[in-house]
């Protein structure tokens, strides 16, 4: 059987903080319309991937690559095709939801109009009346909604969250994680740390475990069933594994 | 981008509370010292004038009297004040409001207002140029620290670098949307103080120049402050350190700097006391100077001169008035003495106060501050023209009404007369301050300081992007 070519990719990435080894010897592929969970506790080193995507942070060895090329190369590049979604979506507090969108679009290369831009967040599901309040006012969900608004938007290739339902209550983390899961069915790669074990077990295709910088188990999703996933989870974070 | 950076700076700032609160309270405050200003300046020029006038009747009426005693009379000048002086009344307060010119001596200003002023005043004036050159940077501190630092902590910086957005892009993009937003609190000030200014009194063109210079140069000065604001944000981790600093940076450069220097300047280069000073000339006048001999030797030989000249053995039989022209011999000495330590003392003057602007590399507000004066015709250059103007008007009455003197009496006799026509003939002091170019020309080194400043500016706003990370 073909491997489906990667999207996202990293290869013996080791990435250290002074004397701290944050990652050791990654491996991992996502491919195209595959989301992939990658699970573990605090420290575990799921963060430190994500940026190491976004070339917040550079690899010590090893390399990461989006659609084949070096982020750390490439920058300009490579962001084009990476939509990044926080734990907490950092947006402008005196802009409204339209203007946000409209912002970070016109800084990732894209002209929309108004109209547009209150289409865009209405198909990420905020209220049609939230649009022109300012950020201040949204809740944690809401400004969820704007940044997978921006993250559609790009027509990125890739897409990156960190920690994305932490926060949300189940009705909204159930109303995003079907939101990612269309946009991995519509063809993007979607590389996704979190806690929440429902949630990864509920969108994800293939989830990994990570602790101390290490991948220290990888598995089909749909191959695990809710128990067990939380059984190889806890034995990881316990060290019985 | 970077126009997407300038909008949406600009529309933060001006959805930022504090930008109005702070900003009006600038404002009203500006617009109070400016009315204030304003007031006195109109009311000084009136004054200068109604005295000067009073001045010049009583010396136009007096009675026959012999034209050395008229001369006695004295006349007092006064320096008129550009408009732009109620922007900033520079050295005012510190040097005397009229010059009195009389014979045998050159006199020191008289009447400054310092001098009456209550001992508190003496440790620091607030005036219209101190809003404008403390206080609004001041704002621009209390809006600009968290400018890049807030991105970080509130995790924008990782969303806009996700999004590649270029690092010089977004710092001179928050920059000018920045400078936009002040723009708001700068041109209702500007328009008051036009609006103010016209209506009390006659703008020129070089007023106008002087006036649209000053606010070029404020706007440089602004735009320093800006991007060091944005430069510190960026380059400090935290907005408390950014905000620390940048304090530290404006209190050295609006307070420390100037005194640091003065301080410096007056140890290095001290000025006479009063009492030395006029000592010192009434020594060069009786002993004399590169060997012209005293006093006396000085008389006899111009004594033995005039008598050669007129061919007579004795100063009773010459058919000038010896008196008058001995008396215009020992004028002249004298005027040349008193313009060497008149040049001394003022040179010592502008030689602290280049001392002084070596201070200015603590900060940029010396630097606009003193042209700020410049602009304002309320330096020391601007008083040394109209004092040399005035010193060559004292030249010209005192030698007319020895010319009356001595062609209306001969040898040693003292009967010369003079009348009012005679007084009524004295010119009128009429002193017009120097246009733009001389103040350019006396500014020129503060303009070098304050664009250096600038260019440093920018310089660390261009290193700041590149250690601009999330």
């Amino acid at each position: 059987m073909n491997t489906p070519p990667a999207v996202l990719e990293a290869k013996n990435l080791i990435v250290n903080y002074k004397q701290h080894c944050a990652i050791d010897s990654l491996n991992l592929r996502v491919p195209k319309g595959c989301v992939y969970a990658l699970l573990g506790g605090n420290g575990a080193g799921k963060t430190t991937t994500i940026s190491t995507f976004l070339t917040f942070n550079s690899p010590t060895s090893g390399a990461v690559f989006i659609e084949g090329e070096s982020p750390h190369e490439n920058p300009d590049l490579v962001r084009a095709k990476i939509a990044y979604l926080p734990e907490n979506v950092a947006l402008y507090e005196m802009m409204s939801g339209v203007e946000n969108l409209t912002f970070f679009c016109t800084l990732a290369g894209i002209t929309i109009a108004r109209e547009q831009a209150q289409q865009l967040l209405s198909d990420s599901g905020l209220q049609d009346d939230a649009h022109g309040k300012r950020v201040s006012m949204y809740s944690k969900g809401m400004r969820q909604k704007v940044g997978l608004a921006i993250a559609s938007t790009k027509h990125a290739k890739a897409m990156l969250l960190d920690e994305p339902t932490s926060g949300l209550d189940p009705s909204a983390a159930n109303d995003f994680a079907q939101r990612i899961r269309t946009a991995a069915d519509n063809g993007m790669a979607v590389l996704m740390a979190t806690h929440d074990l429902f949630n990864a077990k509920q969108v994800a295709d293939r989830i990994g475990i990570m602790k101390s910088g290490r991948l220290v188990e990888e598995f089909d999703a749909h191959t695990v069933q809710h128990d067990e996933l939380e059984q190889k989870y806890l034995a990881h974070a316990r060290g019985l594994a | 981008m970077i126009t997407a950076i300038i909008r949406k700076e600009f529309i933060a700032t001006v959805r930022d509370g504090r930008l109005l609160t702070l900003g009006c309270s600038l404002l009203l405050i500006f617009i109070g010292f400016l009315l204030a200003s304003t007031f006195q300046l109109q009311q000084l020029r009136q004054e200068k004038e109604s005295v000067g006038i009073t001045a010049k009747e009583q010396w136009n009426t007096q009675s026959v009297k012999n034209p050395h005693a008229a001369a006695h009379y004295g006349i007092y000048v006064f320096k008129p004040d550009l408009p732009v002086a109620a922007l900033d009344s520079g050295l005012r307060p510190f040097i005397g409001q009229s010059l009195w010119l009389e014979p045998h001596k050159r006199n020191l200003e008289r009447f400054n207002p310092s001098a009456d002023d209550i001992l508190a005043n003496r440790f620091g004036q607030t005036t219209t140029s101190f809003v404008l050159y403390a206080l609004l940077p001041l704002l621009i501190v209390a809006l600009t620290f968290n400018s890049v630092s807030q991105e970080r902590e509130r995790g924008t910086l990782r969303m806009l670098h996700s999004l590649g957005v270029n690092a010089n892009a977004l710092v001179f993009g928050k920059l000018l949307g920045l400078l936009a937003a002040f723009s708001l609190v700068l041109s209702p000030a500007l328009i008051v103080a036009l609006i103010l200014l016209q209506q009390n009194f006659t703008l020129s063109v070089d007023d106008l120049l002087r006036l649209t210079l000053l606010l070029l140069l404020f706007l440089v000065y602004y735009t320093i402050f800006v991007a060091i604001a944005i430069a510190a944000s960026a380059y400090f981790k935290t907005s408390r350190v950014t905000l620390f600093c940048l304090l530290a940076f404006w209190l050295g450069g609006v307070f420390i700097a100037p005194r640091l220097g003065a301080v410096a300047a007056q140890s290095l280069t001290p000025n006479p006391d009063a009492k030395q000073f006029w000592a010192a000339i009434k020594k060069d006048i009786d002993q004399g100077i590169n060997g012209d001999g005293s006093h006396e030797q000085r008389e006899k030989a111009f004594e033995a001169q005039v008598l050669a000249q007129y061919n007579v053995s004795r100063k009773e039989d010459l058919p000038v008035g010896f008196v008058s022209l001995n008396r215009q011999f020992n004028d002249g000495y004298s005027v040349r003495i008193h313009a060497l330590h008149f040049d001394r003392l003022r040179d010592n003057f502008t030689l602290q106060q280049h001392l002084t602007h070596l201070a200015s590399w603590l900060g940029p507000s010396l630097a606009i501050r003193s042209l700020s004066m410049t602009l304002a015709g309320m330096d020391l250059a601007h008083q040394r023209h109209f004092e040399d103007a005035a010193e060559e008007y004292r030249h010209y009455f005192i030698n007319l009404t020895e010319d009356w003197d001595r062609g209306r009496s001969h040898g040693t006799e003292r009967g010369a007369k003079g009348e009012e026509a005679d007084w009524r003939s004295v010119k009128d002091f009429d002193y017009s301050a120097p246009d733009l170019l001389f103040a350019l020309h006396t500014a020129r080194l503060d303009i070098v300081v304050l664009l250096l400043w600038l260019a440093l500016a920018l310089t660390l706003l261009t290193l700041s992007a590149k250690r601009l990370t999330p």
